[in-house]
């Protein structure tokens, strides 16, 4: 378990690219080719492009779940998969499918611990994102009773449950109503300015222009354009978040 | 990281067990599970309205013999298929990409997950072994006759609980490269088949090769109803076979595992 030297770089992505086998050829299918980035602890990362363009590939090779067939992945300056490095991260996958008959609680229980988090912070640190994630009425409720916005909701909360230092999530909105959307926006911010890294896929394209520090677009695998949202978009304004008019109206009429 | 580093091996424990109670409460909770545990009942019980069929054995002998067989049919039906559907129904759903990005090692997930189904299919044998105690206590009232003694009884269900949990193994190993629950659960169950063939091996010298498969007819309870008992040094042997068989099934499916893309 060597430390590295001197960690600058949260996240990156050197030369990375993915193929998978096709048939019995011999040929194999690129998924992702030569993609490299770099993201510094305190950033958020959004990776925007059409379905099939590789996000969550690169999502699932930092996460580990998948080796590169090229290229390297770094997590913390350590090899993205190794042990050392998923003690550091939080992944939310895709789908959110768990198991229906334990509770909330039960499942962040089973998470957290087996996440390096000391014993001791488990029962507070539970409490903590159950309330964040606007389940603490529900999180003695089995999970069949959940929505799939909540079930969508749980996912983020165990990938937050262990204070992770990188944050990787995978259409992380998928599922969530416009209110819940604006807390999750709110919370990848909050969590920047905790100092973690957050790399997160989207279709929400306004959304992500206006939260990420940095911003990359993937097509067919391809990096088609990656750079800070004052060197892509031109704007000099810090990522905040806000909602939109027609969100402002929404929560308006929701709320009183 | 900080317990990683300085005490690896109770952390590493510690995760099993997670993950093999996570494991068994869900197996609780399988329909199918209960299913077979019913049918496995029936079965048993079925035994007191077949006792006429009983090819000139005594009858307490028929129960023992019927009896045991049923809990071993459906336990191996239990073993291949709770394994498979608990292994797929996590890598499918959510579950999975949660532990695996967490630092737990495949071969932890791996053992937690045979760990779990093991312990179902100890309450399995240990429920159905209570009912056919119980059939078998009562018909030995009715005819005044003594079968069995205790400690003989228990060694029949433990060979037999030794015997599914290598099938679950088996369809472990199968499952670390399988990609669908119902490939995984036949095939497991056509690998059980084949080792209850496993002593016919012997005659023939082409088929010779599968003698590197467990043989599981070493663990039916024959000494059941012949009352000639296992020694301690044979039943010590037995458990060791055992072991290193659940150790290289476990082993094979963890390597594989390890290579595998979730």
């Amino acid at each position: 378990m060597s430390q590295p030297a001197e960690v600058s770089w949260a996240v990156e992505l050197d030369n990375f690219g993915k193929s998978y086998p096709v048939g019995w050829t011999g040929g194999r299918r690129p998924a992702v080719q030569g993609l490299s980035l770099r993201l510094a602890p305190g950033q958020v990362l959004g990776v925007l492009g059409p379905n099939g363009s590789g996000k969550s590939t690169m999502l699932k090779a930092l996460a580990g779940l998948i080796t590169p067939s090229i290229g390297q992945c770094r997590i913390m300056g350590h090899p993205a998969g190794s042990v050392e490095a998923r003690a550091v991260v939080g992944y939310l996958p895709e789908s959110s499918r768990f198991a229906p008959h334990q509770t909330g609680r039960g499942f962040l229980h089973y998470c957290a611990g087996l996440s390096s988090l000391p014993p001791g912070k488990v029962a507070a640190r539970i409490d903590a994102v159950l309330l964040w994630a606007g389940l603490g009425a529900a999180a003695d409720r089995k999970m069949d009773t959940y929505s799939k916005g909540m079930l969508q909701r749980l996912g983020l909360a165990q990938a937050l449950v262990h204070e992770p230092a990188v944050v990787l999530l995978d259409e992380p909105a998928s599922g969530l109503d416009p209110e819940g959307r604006l807390a999750l926006a709110k919370l990848i911010r909050e969590l920047a300015d905790q100092g973690r890294a957050v790399v997160f896929s989207s279709h929400l394209l306004a959304q992500a222009g206006e939260i990420c520090d940095r911003i990359a677009i993937l097509g067919r695998g391809r990096l088609l354009a990656e750079g800070t949202r004052f060197e892509l978009l031109g704007s000099t304004r810090r990522p905040v978040v806000e909602a939109s008019p027609i969100e402002s109206l929404y929560l308006e009429k929701l709320h009183g | 990281m900080a317990e990683a580093r300085s005490n690896p091996f109770p952390a590493s424990l510690r995760r099993v067990r997670l993950i093999a109670s996570q494991t068994l409460a869900e197996a609780l909770h399988l329909r199918l599970a209960w299913l077979l545990v019913l049918a496995g009942i029936m079965l048993v019980l079925m035994a007191q309205w077949l006792r006429d069929f009983n090819f000139g054995a005594s009858e307490l002998k028929f129960l023992g013999d019927f009896g045991l067989g049923a809990i071993g049919l459906m336990g191996t039906a239990l073993a291949a298929l709770a394994m498979a559907h608990l292994f797929f129904s996590d890598l499918m759903g959510a579950t999975a990409g949660c532990v695996l990005t967490r630092p737990v090692r495949r071969w932890e997930y791996l053992g937690g997950k045979l760990a779990g189904v093991m312990a179902l299919l100890a309450l399995y044998v240990g429920s159905l072994g209570l009912v056919l105690a119980c059939l078998i206590t009562m018909r030995e009232a009715q005819l005044g006759a003594a079968f069995q003694p205790l400690p003989e009884y228990l060694q029949a269900c433990g060979l037999l609980w030794l015997k599914l949990t290598l099938v679950s193994a088996m369809t472990l190993l199968v499952c670390s490269y399988a990609s669908s629950a119902l490939f995984a659960s036949s095939a497991g169950l056509l690998l059980a088949v084949v080792a209850h063939l496993r002593p016919f091996t012997q005659a023939s010298g082409w088929l010779s090769w599968l003698r590197l498969w467990p043989n599981l007819a070493l663990f039916d309870p024959q000494s059941l109803p012949a009352g000639d008992n296992l020694t301690v040094l044979g039943l010590l042997g037995l458990v060791g076979y055992w072991a290193v068989f659940i150790l290289l099934l476990g082993g094979l499916a963890s390597y594989v595992f390890k290579h595998r893309e979730i």
